[in-house]
């Protein structure tokens, strides 16, 4: 196995006035798939192209094995890469678009297509191989783009969003199939996404990216049950944001007094940061918020409603437990869990 | 193929290429017919053609004409093709300016580039054949510089470009085994271009004082103007059945595809 560590130190890249990366850090061990999250613009790719040589940063060392590859020309850091838009070449049939990066190293051809072969047939294509890419759909050129990154061992590989031009059935597949190879080769690997399913459903760890800055890594349990910040927690997953009042480390909603975690105001008017899944709703003549919708999606639905003050508040319950709550009438809130996080007003 | 002989049949697309199919076919059959008089018999013979080909500089000077148009193709992949491909990369405002003087080859009179050549070119490259090449470029620029353009446009090079590099291509294998062959159709119609213009060229090859295929035809029409017919009909023909080799000899792979 080739695979090697990830670390990149104290990266700043400035496009114009803009601050893509500010003084960036991130650590990927051996065989591990972390992913960059975070909306658009926010210096996810460009970490990656600075990985990948494609970018060079302004200030900062990218290591790899603890050996400074900042330098070092993108052809020659031997970083395997999947991007966004569909980049095989259209000139070379399947096998060849596979064996490209050993035909690169000079590999003769008996061996680089016996690779390609067996590169093709891990991600169930080698039947395509003496097709051209024009011929495939975009979930298989995907496919064949990914066995391109794999054949030549890369020391790391790299996904640029891989999946988002594909189809909802097709990324669910094929990211099941791209997590498989990733632990079955155990390639180290940094993934690019702005969907927060998709990198929670494959990574080991997760970190969310804002203005340039790592807000957050950690696990995706840890991400989403944890968040570090008010920006990680609205980001990852659905978060109500409920105002409330804080009076010694105790927050009140709904009646009830719970404890407050970390941040934000220690007394006085802040928002409490909930999930759906940790409000219950309860049909009861005397409540203090009202249903607007109930949206059932199988087995579980989607409630929301409305507080007194005008609050809009959203619960996810399993749908057996939301019969009575139809449209229009009373409800009792409460917060499941025995700690909330709270944010500044 | 098979779906091109399907296309339905469009009057004014019809009149179009037989408008077109007139200037560029009865000039040529007029010229063939005329090359095959033979004003002794009034009939039609070979005689001029076969008189062309006993001439020992109707080869002589082909060649060296065609040896010339090689080296100006040369130069013109290698200086346009990365230049082309970094400006589109790059995303250059140089852009737009380097558009707009490609075009000044249309404009400038063929005695300036003479008159150009003669101040700036040292000496040593004015003293042989080779300052033509140079100089054939600069009057194919216009029409090679937007074929590339037009390859380049169509194809997602910066795409193409990073996957090629990031699997361990560098610059110059990115060009030479990615890019070129993507745009192989406006590679070959540049080839085809240059070499037709540089093969042709007539009027700075005479300013400069050299002799080269087209000079040496207008010499030989001075004494014999159906030999002269002769000889252009087959240097029309030569250069055709050349580039045809060349496109056979590097088969379209992604057309192949698509059959």
């Amino acid at each position: 196995m080739s695979s090697k560590s990830l670390t990149l130190r104290n990266i700043s890249k400035r496009f114009g006035n803009v601050n893509a990366l500010d003084n960036f850090n991130l650590e990927v061990g051996v065989g591990e798939l972390v992913a960059l999250l975070g909306p658009s613009g926010c210096g996810k790719t460009t970490a990656l192209r600075v990985v990948a040589g494609l970018e060079h940063q302004d200030s900062g060392t990218v290591l790899v094995a603890d050996k400074n590859i900042s330098d070092i020309p993108a052809h020659k850091r031997n970083m395997g890469m999947v991007f966004q838009a569909y980049s095989l070449f259209p000139n070379l049939t399947v096998e060849e678009n596979v064996a490209f990066g050993l035909q690169m190293r000079k590999v003769n051809k008996h061996v680089r297509l016996k690779k390609a072969h067996e590169l093709l047939d891990l991600v169930g294509l080698d039947s395509q191989s003496k097709r051209f890419t024009h011929q495939l759909s975009g979930g298989q050129q995907q496919r064949v783009a990914l066995a391109r990154a794999l054949a030549f061992e890369p020391e790391i590989l790299l996904l640029d969003e891989p999946l988002s031009a594909l189809d909802a059935q097709v990324r669910v597949n094929l990211r099941e199939e791209i997590r498989r190879l990733q632990l079955s080769l155990g390639t180290t690997t940094l993934f690019v996404t702005h969907d927060q399913e998709e990198a929670m459903a494959i990574s080991d760890r997760v970190g969310v990216m804002n203005n340039g800055v790592l807000e957050q890594i950690d696990t995706p349990d840890a991400l989403y049950n944890k968040p570090a910040s008010s920006f990680v927690a609205s980001f990852v997953g659905t978060m109500n944001r409920i105002p409330a009042h804080i009076t010694d480390g105790m927050v009140e909603i709904f009646g009830s007094k719970i404890v407050a975690l970390k941040r934000g105001n220690e007394s006085g008017e802040v928002l409490a940061l909930i999930r759906p899944e940790s409000i219950a709703v309860a049909a009861t003549t005397q409540g203090n918020a009202k249903v607007l919708t109930r949206s059932f999606m199988g087995a579980s639905s989607n409630i929301i409603c409305q507080t007194a003050d005008g609050t809009i508040v959203q619960s996810l319950m399993t749908s057996a437990s939301t019969g009575d709550l139809l449209p229009g009438s009373s409800v009792q809130l409460r917060v499941l869990s025995s700690e909330v996080l709270v944010a500044n007003v | 193929m098979a779906k091109a002989l399907r296309v339905r049949f469009q009057p004014p697309l019809a009149i179009t290429l037989l408008i077109l199919g007139f200037f560029v076919f009865i000039p040529m059959i007029s010229a063939f017919e005329y090359s095959i008089r033979t004003p002794l018999t009034g009939g039609y013979g070979w005689d001029h053609y076969i008189w062309a080909i006993r001439e020992d500089d109707f080869f002589h000077y082909i060649l060296r004409s065609m040896w010339l148009a090689g080296v100006t193709v040369l130069i013109t992949l290698f200086v346009l093709v990365p230049t082309l491909t970094w400006l589109h990369l790059s995303q250059s405002k140089v852009r737009g300016l380097i558009d707009g003087l490609s075009l000044l080859p249309l404009v400038i009179p063929v005695v300036a580039f003479a008159v150009g050549a003669q101040i700036s070119f040292p000496e040593f490259v004015q003293n042989t054949v080779l300052e033509l090449p140079f100089l054939y470029f600069v009057l194919a620029l216009p029409y090679a510089y937007r074929s590339l353009d037009i390859g380049l446009n169509s194809i997602p090079l910066k795409t193409i470009t990073e996957a090629a590099r990031s699997a361990g291509a560098n610059w110059w294998r990115t060009i030479t085994a990615v890019i070129v062959p993507v745009i192989r159709g406006s590679v070959m119609a540049t080839i085809a271009l240059t070499f037709a213009l540089s093969l042709g060229e007539y009027t700075l090859t005479v300013l400069l004082h050299w002799d080269t295929f087209p000079t040496w035809v207008t010499f030989v029409a001075q004494d014999n103007i159906l030999g002269a017919i002769a000889i252009s009909m087959m240097s029309l023909i030569i250069p055709f059945l050349i580039l045809t080799v060349i496109t056979l000899f590097v088969p379209e792979r992604s057309m192949q595809g698509r059959k």
